[in-house]
C-alpha cells in the first residue's frame, strides 16, 4: 500500500486463520499495510472481511498466525501477553461501537481508568480528566453515570478514554455505529480534530460511507485483501 | 479514583450479592471467633500460669490430702511460695445457682497466686478481719448481683460440726483478676473458719498451690514434690495450673478437636460459596474484563483486582463477625469461658486474609487468562 512520509504503522505478510472445531477459516494471507504518523484511515469492507481482526492485531488484541506488526519502533507479534498490555496502556486508545464504559464508575472514573496505570498522582489523574472532558464537551459532567447519559454523550466519554493517556494511535471500532446522525458527525468532527490538531493517528472500521468520508483516506478490505483505496 | 477504590466498587456493584456473601461471611467468623475464644478462655485454661503448680491427690483430685504435707513443701528450697485450698461446691438460693468456695490462708494464697488473682493487700486486709468474710470474683459477683458488705448464704454439700449445710459469709472485696481470661466465677474465704466449722476431713486441703522460684523447672519441681510422698499413704500429683485445667476439660471431650471441625466445616462451607459466587460475577463481567485489558490492565493488575475484591469481601463480612462476637463475649462474660483475646483476634485476621486470597484464587485465575477476543466474540 501506499507509504509517505514517516511509515508508522507496517504489517507486512500477515496471516491470520480461526479454527471452527475442525474447520480453518483463513482471514488474513499474507496481508500488507503501510500507514504514515499522523493519518486518518477508514477501513471499510463487508462483514466478515477482517475489519475487526485487523482492528484486533494493531491493537495488540490479537496476534498473528504468521507476519510482522510493527507500529512505531514496537514489533507487536513478537511481544508476549504482558509487554503487550503495556503497549496497549502507553500507546493506544480505543473506541468501541458499544462504548463499552463500567457501569459503577462516573464519566470522570471511567475516562481515569487508563490513567490508573501510570505513575501520576490523584491530582495530576484529574487535572488530565478535566481537560479531556473539556476537549469532548462534557465539561461539568465528571460525576455522571453512563446509564444517564445519551449515546453521543457516552461515546464521547469513550474517546475521552482513549484520549486521557496521550497514545499516538486511536483505533475505532465502528465508533458511530449505535449514534444517530447528529451524535454520529459530532463523534467524527471530534475524531477529525484528534487527527488533525493532535496528529493522533486515527484508524476507523466503519460500514457507514458518510463516516469514512471524514478520512484522509479509505481503505476497502475484503476476503482479507485490500481492494481498493480512496485518498482525499 | 484508586485501585483499591476500583476493587471496592466491583465488590459493591451487586449489593444484595455482597451483602449475602459478606453475612455468610461474619456467621462464619463469629462461629470461628466464639469458639476459638471458648476454646482460648476455656475457663481460664489459655490464661492459667505454666508457672503455677498444683499438688494433688493422685489417687484423685476430690480426695484430700492431710495439711501436714504444707512444711515439706514449703521447706523444699526452690518453693518460692505454698498456699493450701480447700475447695467447696454449693449453690445460693437455687440449686442450679452452683457457686465454689475456695477456703484459703490469706496470706499464702496472696503470696503463691495473689498476682494472678488480683488479690491486693487492702483485699487480703479484709478478708483477715473476721472469719464469715469472702472475697468474691468479679464475673461471679457481676452474674449474681452481689456488691461489697453483702450478706450471702452458701448451701453446700459439705456439712458444718452443727449437721448443718448452710453457711453464711459477708462480701469483703471483690477481686479484679489479672486480665479477662483470668478465672473469677468463684469466692475466696478463709481456711481456718470453714476448716474449724466442718464435720468432716479436718486439716485436710484439696491442693497446695505453689509457686517455684525463678528460673526453676516447673516440670522437675513437680517431679521432686511428687517424689517426697511417693511412699506416703496419700502420694501426689503435682501439674501446673494449666496441665490441670486442660486435662479437666478433656475429661468431657477433646474440646479444641470439635471446635476444630466445627470451625473447619462451617469455612470449607463458606469457602465453597464465595468461590462459586466470585466464579460467578467474574464470569458476568468477562466484557468487562476484557475492556479493561484493551485498556491496558495485565493478567497480573486483574488477579490483584479479583483478589483485592475477594479480600474486600472477606474483611468487611470478617470484621463483622468478629465484631459480634466481641460484643457477645462481653455480653456473655467470662463465666462461660469465652476470652477474646489479641491471640484470637490475630488467628482471625490472619484466616480472613487467607481464606479471602483462597477464595479469590480460581475466579481471579479465570479472569487473568481470558482472552480478550474470546470474551467480545461472545458477548
Amino acid at each position: 500500500m501506499t507509504d509517505t512520509t514517516e511509515q508508522y504503522i507496517a504489517l507486512a505478510g500477515v496471516r491470520k486463520a480461526f479454527r471452527i472445531g475442525v474447520e480453518t477459516i483463513p482471514i488474513f494471507s499474507g496481508l500488507d499495510l503501510s500507514i504514515p504518523r499522523g493519518d486518518f484511515v477508514a477501513v471499510m469492507g463487508p462483514s466478515g472481511s477482517g475489519k475487526s481482526t485487523l482492528l484486533n492485531m494493531l491493537g495488540g488484541i490479537d496476534r498473528p498466525d504468521a507476519g510482522e506488526i510493527r507500529i512505531g519502533r514496537s514489533r507487536l507479534e513478537q511481544m508476549g501477553e504482558a509487554a503487550r498490555a503495556a503497549w496497549r496502556a502507553h500507546s493506544m486508545g480505543i473506541v468501541f461501537q458499544f462504548y463499552n464504559l463500567l457501569p459503577m464508575l462516573n464519566a470522570a472514573e471511567n475516562i481515569e481508568l487508563p490513567l490508573l496505570l501510570k505513575p501520576l498522582g490523584r491530582r495530576e489523574r484529574r487535572a488530565r480528566v478535566d481537560t479531556v472532558m473539556e476537549l469532548v464537551g462534557l465539561a461539568g459532567r465528571q460525576r455522571q453515570f453512563p446509564s444517564s447519559m445519551s449515546g453521543g454523550q457516552q461515546q464521547r466519554v469513550g474517546i475521552a478514554r482513549a484520549i486521557v493517556a496521550d497514545p499516538d494511535l486511536i483505533l475505532c471500532d465502528e465508533p458511530t455505529g449505535d449514534l444517530d446522525r447528529t451524535s454520529a458527525n459530532d463523534i467524527l468532527e471530534m475524531l477529525s480534530f484528534l487527527n488533525r490538531e493532535l496528529g493522533k493517528t486515527v484508524i476507523m472500521v466503519t460500514h457507514d460511507p458518510e463516516a469514512a468520508a471524514y478520512a484522509r483516506r479509505t481503505l476497502h478490505l475484503n476476503k482479507g485483501e485490500f481492494t481498493e483505496g480512496t485518498s482525499r | 479514583m484508586t485501585l483499591l477504590e476500583l476493587m471496592r466498587r466491583n465488590a459493591w456493584r451487586k449489593r444484595l450479592r455482597a451483602v449475602l456473601l459478606m453475612f455468610s461471611v461474619g456467621v462464619a467468623f463469629l462461629i470461628y471467633a466464639l469458639t476459638a475464644s471458648f476454646t482460648a478462655g476455656s475457663q481460664g485454661a489459655a490464661d492459667a500460669s505454666d508457672n503455677l503448680l498444683g499438688v494433688f491427690n493422685k489417687a484423685g483430685r476430690g480426695l484430700p490430702l492431710p495439711l501436714a504435707y504444707l512444711n515439706r513443701i514449703a521447706a523444699e528450697s526452690d518453693v518460692a511460695a505454698v498456699a493450701y485450698t480447700a475447695r467447696m461446691r454449693g449453690f445460693v438460693e437455687v440449686e442450679k445457682n452452683v457457686v465454689v468456695v475456695s477456703a484459703a490462708d490469706p496470706r499464702a494464697i496472696a503470696a503463691a497466686s495473689g498476682e494472678e488473682l488480683g488479690l491486693t493487700p487492702d483485699l487480703i486486709a479484709a478478708l483477715e478481719k473476721g472469719g464469715d468474710r469472702v472475697l468474691v470474683g468479679r464475673a461471679l459477683a457481676e452474674a449474681q448481683g452481689w456488691s461489697v458488705g453483702q450478706r450471702i448464704g452458701v448451701t453446700s454439700q459439705l456439712m458444718k460440726a452443727d449437721g448443718s449445710r448452710n453457711w453464711s459469709f459477708t462480701i469483703a472485696g471483690i477481686f479484679e483478676g489479672a486480665n479477662a481470661g483470668t478465672d473469677t466465677y468463684f469466692m475466696l474465704a478463709r481456711y481456718d473458719a470453714i476448716n474449724a466449722a466442718r464435720a468432716r476431713d479436718k486439716d485436710t486441703v484439696d491442693a497446695f498451690v505453689m509457686r517455684p522460684r525463678a528460673g526453676v523447672s516447673s516440670g522437675v519441681l513437680a517431679a521432686r514434690i511428687d517424689a517426697l510422698f511417693a511412699n506416703s499413704a496419700a502420694q501426689t500429683k503435682t501439674q501446673s495450673e494449666k496441665q490441670f485445667l486442660e486435662a479437666f476439660l478433656r475429661q468431657y471431650a477433646d474440646i479444641g478437636l470439635i471446635v476444630g471441625l466445627v470451625v473447619a466445616a462451617a469455612f470449607v462451607t463458606i469457602l465453597m460459596i464465595s468461590v462459586n459466587t466470585m466464579l460467578f460475577a467474574i464470569r458476568e463481567r468477562r466484557f468487562e474484563i476484557a475492556v479493561m485489558k484493551v485498556l491496558g490492565f495485565s493478567g497480573e493488575r486483574i488477579v490483584a483486582l479479583v483478589l483485592g475484591e475477594t479480600l474486600f469481601i472477606f474483611a468487611v463480612g470478617g470484621a463483622g463477625g468478629l465484631i459480634l462476637a466481641k460484643l457477645a463475649t462481653l455480653v456473655i462474660g467470662p463465666e462461660f469461658g469465652l476470652v477474646f483475646g489479641l491471640l484470637v483476634l490475630l488467628k482471625s485476621a490472619a484466616i480472613i486474609a487467607g481464606l479471602g486470597l483462597l477464595t479469590g484464587l480460581l475466579p481471579a485465575f479465570s479472569a487473568m487468562r481470558l482472552p480478550i477476543v474470546h470474551a467480545f466474540r461472545t458477548r
